[in-house]
């Protein structure tokens, strides 16, 4: 669950992330505090969850918020939401390491569409309890079959061999599943 | 013409990267070009966040704030650096963080009031970057071309000494003397000196009886393993009987059981003639 233990940043800014991103264009390093503590959590439990090793975790955290602090501009370009930008980036990054690649710049320069202010921790902690909840009710093959594909970094046909599904099958059910999602909260 | 878009589900396959590097590649070229591909794609990232942020949620260590905090310190920018050194000179005692906040608070000014003062910091802090890279560039260098001068000397002279011992040998006034025990009638010899991981080799000879016209000496290198014997060059001895041979081209690593001379054709042999007049073992 997402809870704030509260003891590790105890600056909170009320200033939204483009402002804080501009911020930190201009060098500023509180405002750099100001991301890290708004959205560290998401980034290290995301990177966490897929490395499953504590020390790598915080490398990938490390890594994506100093990328931040080098290129804020990179994001700025893009717009869309940063929160979900950085989760991706966590996931996309912690991919890379375990497959210990380059990083893939290309999926980076697409911010994520969302219509939720990440930013505003009340409005995040709903979203993401909702979104547990839609997940939770997903069938468990489109369930394990995204979960495959998203955290363990599995191709469609390596899932396709490992399940002894058809690849048309777990593609089918990696849009379904994404479907689902998306529908939960356009509704 | 109609255009062929991505398909979603390969939209979502390459949001997460499990494409293969080719498809990777023409869908990322694909994308670049077509606005509702992207458009398709940035929602798929959005569903992938919203997906991300399913997990559950833990708090890093405060180490890795202090790291990161640390490592963005180290990482100022030069304008922030020079703007902070601008308002740092009235209010020294109130620390780093002070100087941050003050710099979000501070009244604007105009922006000449806001560039001029702070661009002699910024030129300045520039040029003593740019002074010392030079300065470590020109040490390095200097350091660089010392080394390879020594390194060039060196070779010159290993050069010269080997230049001096191959003009002293293949003279054609040079004396060539033979001590042997006396009294004693001279008697004819020759001298191999054979490096087989190099394949080289230096062969002198005395007292070599002149030969008929259109015959001429050829020296022979008899492997250890048995195989045929490897012509190592031919050679006519000068009036005195002297003859030498010098870096005759031979393969490397061939380990040598023995040598020997024989009279062969003018322009030598792939075959020795019997019989070996000079052998050594």
């Amino acid at each position: 669950m997402y809870r704030d233990s509260g003891s590790n940043h105890p600056l909170r800014s009320t200033e939204d992330d483009a402002t804080l991103l501009e911020k930190v264009r201009r060098g500023d390093e509180l405002a750099m505090a100001s991301l890290y503590d708004r959205y560290s959590k998401v980034v290290y439990s995301v990177a966490l969850r897929v490395l499953r090793d504590p020390a790598s975790a915080e490398d990938v955290l490390q890594d994506i918020f100093m990328q931040v602090w080098r290129q804020p501009e990179r994001f700025e370009r893009s717009r869309g939401s940063f929160g979900g930008w950085l989760a991706v980036m966590a996931r996309n990054r912690s991919i890379d390491a375990l497959r210990r690649k380059r990083p893939t710049e290309s999926i980076d320069e697409i911010a994520p569409a969302s219509n939720y202010n990440l930013a505003d921790e009340v409005e995040r902690d709903g979203m993401m309890d909702r979104a547990r909840s839609v997940i939770h009710q997903l069938p468990v093959e489109q369930r394990k079959t995204l979960e495959m594909a998203f955290f363990d970094g599995l191709t469609h046909s390596e899932i396709a061999e490992m399940t002894g599904d058809p690849l048309g099958t777990v593609k089918t059910r990696i849009r379904s599943a994404l479907m689902t999602l998306r529908k939960a909260f356009t509704a | 013409m109609s255009i062929r878009h991505i398909e979603h589900d390969d939209l979502a396959l390459f949001a997460m990267q499990l494409l293969s590097p080719e498809e990777m590649q023409a869908a990322a070229a694909h994308i670049e070009d077509c606005p509702e591909c992207r458009q398709n794609l940035a929602e798929i990232q959005g569903n992938l966040a919203l997906y991300a942020s399913t997990v559950d949620m833990e708090a890093p260590r405060a180490e890795a704030r202090e790291r990161l905090l640390a490592q963005v310190a180290k990482e100022k920018k030069p304008a922030f650096v020079a703007a902070a050194a601008e308002t740092e000179l009235p209010n020294r005692s109130f620390g780093g963080r002070a100087l941050l906040e003050e710099e979000e608070t501070a009244p604007r000014r105009g922006i000449g009031g806001m560039i001029f003062p702070w661009l002699g910091w910024v030129l300045a802090a520039c040029f003593l970057v740019a002074a010392g890279k030079l300065y470590f560039q020109r040490e390095t260098m200097i350091g660089t071309l010392d080394e390879q001068r020594s390194q060039i000397a060196q070779l010159t002279n290993d050069a010269t000494k080997a230049r001096e011992i191959m003009d002293t040998m293949t003279d054609p006034t040079a004396m060539h003397v033979t001590l042997t025990k006396t009294p004693s009638e001279p008697v004819t010899q020759g001298r191999v000196t054979y490096v087989a991981n190099k394949g080289m080799l230096i062969f002198e000879a005395n007292n070599m009886e002149p030969l008929e016209p259109n015959k001429v000496y050829e020296l022979w290198l008899i492997p250890a393993s048995g195989s045929d014997p490897i012509p190592a060059g031919t050679f006519h001895p000068d009036e005195h009987g002297n003859a030498s041979l010098l870096m005759p081209t031979l393969p490397k690593e061939i380990q040598a059981k023995a040598f020997g001379v024989t009279i062969e054709n003018e322009g030598g042999s792939q075959k020795p003639t019997l019989p070996i007049i000079m052998a050594g073992v």
